[in-house]
């Protein structure tokens, strides 16, 4: 014990011997050797952000629809500045000074210590003046800026802004002053498109003046470009779009069937994504979103329009499939369909009828017996409906209604298809087939997108399956994730499909279908279901359809809102694009040039005067 | 040299630890005092180095309010160790021990990974770390067995139990990938040491650790004079003869001189001056043989042994080290709990090391740090916290710091010391040993003494669990003196 209690001067000795050690290295760093104070005086070690350009995007062709160019923005890093000459710095940007005066405000707001961008979108020959210039606490630094060669397709391509708040919040990536993708393929691809960003550590000596490199660029890193990404996207089909849907609201979407790969998506209004960029980006921003017709309003993807007469098919397939309804079934339509008090009326054909020309004539009589028999179907629960109901929506769903189809497109919405406790709650438990026998023709509750009814032609046109529609189809020549490349089967067997596919093919051939008078192009072989989707106003003109018969090319949808019959307005323009997508001419100028000058009135968009 | 200390100033503590025991005493306010200096320096350390002009002056959502609540819930567990009965740590030591050591084995299932160890759990909105709890438990656990009735350290049977206590958490944190908290309990060697363990081990251990870091710090050729003059201050030491080492070491300066300079500027051959002390001692060393052997004089094998095995052990760790790549260096020093460095080697103590010596004397002031703003310097509110101390309060502050850890871990001491009863000598020891291994570590890989090992600064860095650890580690000890002192007035 005595000798181990000697033991405790020879540990305070060490104890203190450790402390003095450690502060003779604090002496020797913090006093005796100067090198540290020099290295970090001044920011000694200026970070140097090396801006990635952003990715490019061409179309099925290699046309560009998306570019990038050259451009340098002006940063500040207050706690550097020196008093200098603003007039002069303000006539090389070309920003007034008021407007200078209240950037500079900003950046000091932010930070003094952090860089921030005070004129952005300058040329290389303003960046070459301001370097010469040398202003402290000013410099330069490498950006790209969008271009969009073809002004068209805004709410497809999207565009890029200033990330806010909760972007920085949300991704580490980002710092104050960088671009963010907003919408359509820039927002959706936004990981590819904007590359890495790289570092080059400078040592900058009390001026400001670059010294060299950091350690021999050892810790430097360079920029990663962003990806090309190739759109499925027809530039030239989609540019004949807009031009069709120039003076209505409405939207257009064409999709390759065997691949899910969208090839027109036009919107009616639409805009110049070009005019999202630069310096007048605000006030067209806030001239855009004001706009009535919301043309920021990505209608193809968001739009929840009742179907009408185009939503028969799937009623027939469900029928078909269900084994209450055999192709050779006639119903009798007697101007309409009337049970129980209530009647649905119809135009005036033949009767009765068969599947393939009820689908032909679209009669809604027919549809509605078909709906019924679904609903009321012994085994489901009887004219109780709600387990009839409940199957029948479970159909609806496997078509891609009622939910996202999970495209590219991040803004998609999900459309409607009424759970069977909707109907329980409005018509408190006391509701049949009856009650809902809208649904037979696409009416009622019933909320599709655009997208989704391209989705339900495309499915026809494979005969019972869709591949989940995209607006890319390769992220550097390599191919997307695999979800894309999956059939999603419906839940009803391709054989079902044959009598509706030859219903719509009457519909545009023979004589009293629907589609022949505006929409038969001879040789095209193309198959076409009207509709006319009525809601608040006028109704909607509505087509949808797919050519060839055989070995589909292209399946699209049209809506021109309040255009009235689907075959004024929605038919032409789906042949049109038909037509110039498989043959590459246009065989009916007049009709056409008609379409281009159609101009729908919209009092409820546009106000009373 | 001990006798000297022994008679001059030990003595002197001693008997002055003695006088106050018997006087009685209450609580340590010393102590106490020094640790509430601490946690106030250090939250508002903390503070400047999360703040961001960007963000609102207080905000309880970052580290440092998150930090404030800790601290709030540390000082209501200090009272309550304060409040409790001395004889509950003798009794919950192996609860204790056990109930941490389980802990830690979940987190090997349950744990959620941060920063590459394995070593956290979660519970709700907490994370806690089982490991900082682990000290605790060990230094009770050893304390215990150790003052149990017929321990002593020179008999195997308590030797491999107090090895047992030790490794099976150590074991754990291998487990874990947390290699860098396993070099904390290393600390014990403080304790045991006072406790009477063998001083070879240490002087052993001691050499083989100073070259082990010396072949980091220094050159070849200081390394190589560092052994010579180590062998011949043995040999001073052992035969009490301090001429002819004296006599050696200069003949071998002298020598080895003649020879560089007149190969440079006779023969003019540009050899290595490194090369020919290492030709020049290895004669000198021969030629010491030859004459210890003639002077009859025992044992001088050792001083040969020692000698070309140090040589030996240095020349092989470099060449082994050197011959690897890059890649494989950074793996071994990996593997060794030198945290792995994303931006490439040697940056983070670069940065760290010119924040710390651009703080200059008296430092740039509160909040006015720019290296460590900007995330110049990495994990700057947990492991390289130090810089912001160095940076804005400069070298001052750092002393001034570092005295009060100083001051902390000598009342440590001296309370173990006044306390009879060893289980309370040990548990204080252990906690000296911890604090000493904690401040040594950490502050030295921020100034590039060390390797860089992940572990927390106490009272400076963030993190809740290290925070209530620290206090807990500490007001045990407090209360154990406490507690010697009421058995004296009683």
């Amino acid at each position: 014990m005595e000798r181990n209690s000697a033991r405790y001067g020879t540990l305070l000795i060490f104890v203190v011997v450790v402390f003095a050690i450690i502060a003779a290295r604090l002496f020797h760093i913090q006093i005796i050797d100067t090198s540290y104070k020099e290295a970090s005086s001044n920011n000694a070690l200026r970070h140097e952000v090396l801006y990635p350009p952003r990715g490019e995007v061409v179309d099925r062709n290699g046309e560009y629809i998306i570019r990038s160019r050259e451009s340098y923005d002006l940063i500040i890093t207050p706690l550097d500045a020196v008093p200098f000459d603003t007039l002069l710095l303000c006539r090389i940007v070309d920003v007034p000074l008021p407007r200078m005066r209240s950037q500079l405000e900003k950046a000091v707001r932010y930070s003094r210590r952090r860089p921030s961008v005070v004129v952005a979108g300058l040329s290389k020959e303003t960046k070459l003046m301001l370097d010469e210039l040398r202003i402290a606490g000013f410099n330069t630094v490498y950006r790209t800026v969008r271009s969009y060669p073809r002004k068209m397709a805004g709410n497809l391509l999207g565009y890029v802004n200033e990330v806010n708040a909760g972007d920085l919040a949300r991704d580490g990536y980002y710092r104050s002053g960088d671009y963010i993708g907003r919408s359509g393929i820039e927002a959706a691809y936004e990981k590819y498109l904007r590359g890495e960003k790289g570092v080059k550590i400078n040592l900058v000596d009390v001026h400001g003046i670059v010294q060299g490199s950091y350690q021999d660029g050892m810790y430097d890193t360079l920029p990663v470009a962003g990806k090309t990404l190739t759109a499925s996207l027809d530039a030239e089909l989609q540019a004949f779009a807009e031009e069709l849907m120039r003076g209505k609201v409405g939207s257009v979407v064409a999709i390759e069937p065997s691949t899910g790969e969208i090839l027109v998506m036009a919107n009616g209004p639409t805009y110049d994504p070009d005019e999202l960029i630069g310096r007048e980006r605000n006030e067209n921003y806030a001239r855009m979103s004001s706009d009535r017709r919301r043309p920021l309003f990505n209608r193809a993807v968001m739009a929840q329009y009742p179907p009408g007469s185009t939503f028969k098919m799937v009623n027939g397939l469900i029928g078909l499939q269900e084994g209450v309804l055999r192709p050779e079934n006639r119903y009798v339509c007697n101007h309409g369909y009337s049970a129980g008090g209530l009647t649905v009326g119809c135009h005036a054909h033949s009767s009765p009828l068969d599947l393939r020309h009820a689908i032909m004539t679209s009669c809604n009589a027919y549809f509605c017996y078909v709906l019924r028999n679904v609903m009321d179907e012994q085994e489901h629960g009887g004219a109780a409906s709600r387990g009839g109901y409940a199957k029948w929506a479970e159909y609806v769903r496997s078509f891609g209604f009622g939910r996202k189809l999970e495209s590219d497109f991040t803004a998609e919405l999900n459309g409607n298809v009424p759970l069977p406790e909707y109907y329980e709650k409005v018509y408190r438990g006391r509701w049949n087939s009856l009650t809902v026998i809208s649904l037979s023709i696409g009416q009622g509750e019933l909320g599709t997108s655009p997208l989704q009814m391209a989705n339900l032609a495309a499915t026809i046109a494979n005969r019972g399956h869709y591949y989940i529609p995209h607006v890319i189809k390769e992220i550097d020549g390599q191919p997307l994730e695999s979800k894309f490349y999956e059939p999603h089967h419906t839940a009803v067997d391709p054989e079902h499909f044959e009598p509706i596919v030859e219903g719509m093919y009457m519909a545009a051939h023979e004589d009293g279908g629907t589609v022949k008078a505006m929409g038969m192009v001879p040789g095209l072989e193309i198959c076409g279901k009207t509709g006319t989707s009525q809601n608040a106003h006028r109704d909607h003109s509505v087509f949808i359809g797919f050519a060839p018969k055989d070995d589909p090319k292209i399946a699209i949808c049209v809506y021109v809102e309040n255009a009235g019959f689907g075959s004024t307005a929605a038919v032409p323009v789906g042949s049109l694009l038909m037509e110039q997508y498989l043959t590459d001419t246009i065989t009916r100028p007049a009709l056409a040039e008609y379409v281009k000058s159609m101009q729908i009135q919209y009092p409820h968009y546009d106000g009373a005067n | 040299m001990t006798e000297l200390i022994r008679e001059n100033s030990v003595s002197g503590w001693v008997r002055g630890g003695n006088k106050e025991r018997v006087l009685g005493r209450g609580v340590d306010w010393w102590t106490i005092g020094v640790w509430l200096a601490l946690v106030v320096m250090g939250w508002v350390n903390l503070y400047a180095a999360v703040y961001d002009e960007t963000q609102g002056a207080f905000e309880l959502g970052l580290d440092y309010g998150k930090q404030l609540m800790w601290i709030g819930a540390s000082m209501l567990v200090a009272l309550l160790v304060m409040l409790l009965d001395d004889k509950y740590y003798h009794i919950l030591a192996w609860p204790i021990y056990g109930l941490c050591l389980a802990a830690m084995l979940s987190t090997i299932v349950l744990g959620r990974e941060i920063n590459g160890a394995k070593a956290w759990l979660v519970l709700g909105p907490l994370s806690i770390q089982p490991t900082e709890f682990m000290k605790f438990a060990v230094s009770l656990a050893l304390a215990r067995h150790m003052s149990g009735y017929g321990f002593t350290l020179g008999r195997w049977r308590g030797l491999w139990r107090v090895g047992a206590i030790v490794g099976l958490p150590v074991a754990v944190m291998f487990m874990q990938h947390d290699v860098g908290s396993a070099v904390v309990y290393g600390s014990f060697m403080l304790m045991l040491y006072r406790e009477g363990l063998n001083r070879w081990i240490y002087i052993v251990s001691g050499i083989v650790l100073g070259l082990f870091f010396g072949s980091f710090w220094i050159t070849d050729t200081g390394l190589l004079m560092a052994i010579l003059v180590g062998c011949a201050a043995g040999f001073g030491f052992i035969h009490r003869n301090w001429r002819a080492p004296l006599v050696w070491l200069a003949s071998v300066a002298l020598v080895s001189i003649v020879v560089w300079t007149g190969a440079r500027f006779a023969l003019d051959v540009g050899w290595s001056y490194y090369y020919v002390l290492l030709a020049v001692s290895c004669l000198a060393v021969a030629v010491a043989a030859i004459a210890a052997r003639a002077a009859r004089i025992g044992r001088f094998w050792v001083l040969v042994v020692l000698f070309f095995s140090s040589l030996a052990f240095v020349s092989a760790s470099g060449v082994v080290f050197d011959s690897l790549d890059l890649h494989q260096q950074k793996r071994i020093l990996d593997t060794l709990g030198v945290e792995s460095d994303a931006r490439g080697w040697g940056y983070n103590v670069n940065q760290s090391k010119i924040a710390i010596g651009s703080g200059g004397l008296l430092g740039k002031g509160f909040l006015e740090g720019t290296q460590t703003k900007f995330d110049f310097v990495p994990e700057q509110s947990t492991d390289f916290i130090f810089c912001t101390v160095g940076e804005e309060w400069g070298f001052a502050g750092s002393i001034a710091v570092l005295a009060l850890f100083c001051v902390l871990i000598m009342r440590l001491v001296k309370m173990g010391e006044r306390c009879q009863e060893p289980f309370a000598r040990i548990y204080c020891y252990c906690v000296a040993g911890i604090f000493l291994v904690h401040v040594l570590i950490n502050t030295g890989m921020t100034i590039g003494l060390v390797p860089v090992i992940g572990i927390p600064l106490p009272f400076f860095s963030y993190g809740g669990s290290s925070f209530l650890a620290f206090t807990l580690l500490l007001f045990v000890a407090l209360r154990l003196d406490y507690g010697a002192g009421e058995e004296i007035e009683r």
